[in-house]
């Protein structure tokens, strides 16, 4: 029996040759335009995709339609945006970039009982409400740091470098801090000491050296770094402009080091800077082709946030194939249960989602700007290219 | 209209007219309750996706209600209302989320708690003479300073913000309902007549005529034995409370309030735009100014996405609800100084 289950919001049914409304929250207008655009692209992509290749089997090959809201980086305009999306038949979610304004599109989405899928969201704290709803793809901000703490001690040691001391330089607020920390604890336990952990503000931030020199006083071997894309760059700049005598510099979580105008934004600076983070998987054929055809349709690249969407609307088509209804909570139990073989991101294995609803096997990999273009260069799997480190001339 | 009576710029003193003023804040009531019927029953024809614009519109009134006492009446130029707000905001959060406490008791001890940080704040202000920009200029920088304390304090979990519970069923003493709730829309509407009809008692009191008339000339009036001081406070008190109260209930409906939701800058003019918009210093002006900014983004995005034939070409353009607003605050600065309100009033006396 196909097709006609009711949606809890607002009444739209799906069935054969229906459309089935997924509702994507980023933000489109203001000053994270760009990224929300391209989030939306992504998703829109996947959308097509699927529809090409002939719908929702399970559901009489109905199609998907990708319907967007304008969070316009406010949560509360998010939250009504979500509001909206729901109460005009969405049965699933996507989005949203942003932390605080993902908190209230989650508590929107697990009020209304439709299962939200966040593309990109960082902070811990989202998923320890103990919604029943919301599921995410990325790691979380501690995990990250604690990967990025196990893997710049593994690559030391691939390396055969000795890395002893880090200075750690982050970005103030939630996420800056939730990574430090969370790196702190994992680094004492693989030996590896922060000498010191400098933090800079979040607005009006136009020179880094200040912070760079404070964190390079206490003579570190790395320099660890934490942010969004502006300030990193002018981290990047700052350590070379100062030129220190140091392995390296290394991003965890960083929204500059692996983006692909970051080699061209800082120029010199950008040298060999290493960067552990999510991204999409450069070794994957799928996830290449993509690519190339995100490019081809709307001219520019496809950064990893731009794939997650992606992935993230392939997680709900999963979901609906697995249930073979397009009611919210039927796709709610069917994502929960779902197992995404060949996932389009760098991660451990499949996509799957522990009770909680965080990915269990999303980490992370390191990601080296080299000769202009962004190398995945550890572990060996995910390489396109040799890791240089020490990354800087001694 | 109450011509004289609610003329600003008279120079007699309004309490010679005991008679006309009592007629008018009686006409001004009946207005007041006329709207609330009105308003009453809007969500009944009105989709179900509009709940949230029509909260959201409600708090961006009772703001706006707020700061025009302070601000229209009082002559007090604040720039920094979302201190007062914020406030409000974190009051309800805090003493809900640490002592299970309920937001309706929330959101009158916030009102409280703001209103004697707003005298503060309006003291150490007009204690030191600040007028004019220079007076807006340090509401703003106290309105950071919250800012930047509710970035680092750990009772207020600094920038990670505080989440509201949600309850498995709905509770009045609590304030939560279903999303859909029409509650959601009814309590606001109450909230923002109670305010009003405050703005109403206020400005037809005696106290209220003494503010107008600090207002208009401060020296005058002082000489006319008015004790500035306390009557610009006891405004500063009211206003901050109303603001307060929006704030509480910002938390309650959206379950989530951090840093930037409750002080940054831009709630400072979501307080302001809507009363300059629909007409300072006048008590329906900022009703009319929320109508018109709380929907407008709502009402173009909405165009845009499905526009009508000869709008083609705006299919799926973003921001352009920034641009139209940015316009429209232009034109109404150039065209209407006085607001929407304001100037028909104006041209209708005439």
């Amino acid at each position: 029996m196909v097709g006609l289950t009711a949606c809890s919001g607002g009444g739209a049914s799906a069935g054969a040759g229906d459309t089935i409304a997924i509702g994507a929250v980023h933000p489109l207008s203001g000053g994270l335009a760009g990224v929300g655009g391209m989030m939306n692209d992504g998703a829109a992509l996947a959308v097509e995709d699927i529809n090409e290749a002939g719908g929702i089997e399970a559901l009489d090959g109905a199609q998907l339609e990708l319907r967007d809201g304008d969070s316009q980086g406010s949560a509360q305009t998010g939250q009504s945006e979500a509001q909206r999306l729901i109460s005009e038949g969405a049965v699933a979610l996507v989005g949203t970039y942003q932390s605080d304004v993902t908190e209230n599109v989650a508590s929107a989405a697990e009020r209304a009982d439709v299962p939200m899928v966040i593309d990109v969201a960082v902070d811990d704290k989202i998923m320890e409400q103990g919604y029943e709803n919301i599921f995410r793809i990325q790691p979380n901000a501690s995990s990250m740091g604690q990967a990025g703490a196990e893997t710049l001690a593994a690559m030391g040691e691939t390396a055969g470098v000795d890395v002893e001391k880090v200075a750690y330089l982050h970005i103030e607020g939630a996420f800056g801090t939730s990574v430090s920390e969370a790196f702190t604890e994992e680094a004492e336990a693989q030996g590896i000491e922060v000498v010191s952990t400098v933090s800079y503000p979040a607005t009006n931030f136009s020179d880094a050296t200040t912070q760079v020199k404070q964190a390079l006083s206490a003579d570190p071997d790395v320099v660890v770094v934490t942010g969004y894309y502006p300030d990193n760059v002018l981290v990047a700049e700052a350590v070379q402009a100062l030129n220190p005598d140091i392995l390296g510099v290394f991003g965890i979580a960083s929204g500059a080091f692996d983006d692909s105008s970051f080699p061209a934004d800082a120029g010199a600076a950008a040298t060999n800077v290493l960067s552990a983070n999510y991204h999409y998987a450069a070794t994957s054929e799928r996830s290449q082709d993509i690519r190339e055809r995100f490019e081809e349709k709307y001219g520019r690249p496809m950064e990893t946030a731009a794939m997650l969407s992606y992935q993230a609307v392939e997680v709900i088509a999963a979901g609906l194939e697995e249930s073979g209804s397009a009611d919210p909570e039927a796709l709610r139990d069917a994502i929960a249960n779902t197992s995404i073989e060949d996932p389009l991101l760098a991660f451990d294995g499949p996509i799957e989602f522990d009770e909680t609803g965080e990915n269990k096997n999303a980490t992370v990999i390191v990601m080296q700007s080299q000769d202009g273009e962004i190398e995945q260069v550890f572990p060996e799997e995910f390489a396109t290219a040799e890791l240089i480190f020490p990354a800087r001339d001694q | 209209m109450s011509a004289t009576t609610e003329s600003p710029r008279g120079t007699k003193l309004p309490s010679a007219l005991p008679q006309r003023t009592h007629d008018g804040a009686r006409r001004q009531y009946i207005y007041l309750a006329v709207g609330l019927v009105v308003l009453f029953f809007l969500p009944f024809v009105l989709p179900e996706s509009s709940q949230p614009v029509l909260v959201r519109t409600l708090i961006y009134g009772i703001m706006a209600v707020g700061w025009n006492l302070m601000s229209g009446y009082g002559g007090m130029f604040s720039f920094g209302h979302a201190a007062f707000f914020g406030v409000g905001a974190y009051t309800d959060a805090v003493l809900l989320t640490n002592f299970g406490i309920s937001p309706w008791i929330a959101m009158i001890i916030g009102a409280v708690f703001s209103a004697g940080v707003g005298v503060l704040i309006a003291y150490l202000c007009l204690r030191y003479k600040l007028a004019g920009s220079y007076f807006a200029l340090a509401t703003f920088a106290f309105a950071q300073m919250f800012l930047l304390l509710a970035q680092n304090l750990e009772l207020v979990n600094r920038t990670e913000g505080i989440n509201i519970p949600l309850l498995p069923e709905d509770s009045w003493a609590m304030l939560q309902f279903g999303q859909d709730s029409f509650n959601y829309y009814w309590i606001p509407l109450l909230l923002l007549a109670a305010a009003v009809a405050v703005t109403i008692a206020f400005v037809y009191s005696r106290p209220g005529r003494y503010t107008q008339a600090i207002r208009d000339d401060p020296v005058a009036a002082e000489s006319l034995g008015i004790p500035i001081m306390k009557y610009r406070l006891i405004t500063v008190a009211l206003s901050c409370a109303i603001t307060s109260i929006a704030g509480s209930y910002y938390t309650q409906y959206y379950l989530f309030v951090g840093p930037e939701q409750a002080f940054s800058m831009h709630v400072s003019t979501d307080a302001i735009v809507p009363a300059v918009i629909g007409g300072v210093g006048t008590i329906w002006g900022p009703l009319i100014g929320a109508a018109v900014v709380g929907p407008l983004s709502e009402l173009v995005a909405a165009v845009v996405r499905n526009p009508p034939p000869f709008l083609e070409f705006l299919q799926g353009v973003s921001g352009l609800d920034v641009a139209i607003y940015a316009v429209l605050l232009i034109v109404i600065v150039v065209f209407l100084p006085k607001g929407i309100y304001g100037t028909i009033r104006e041209r209708l006396r005439k």
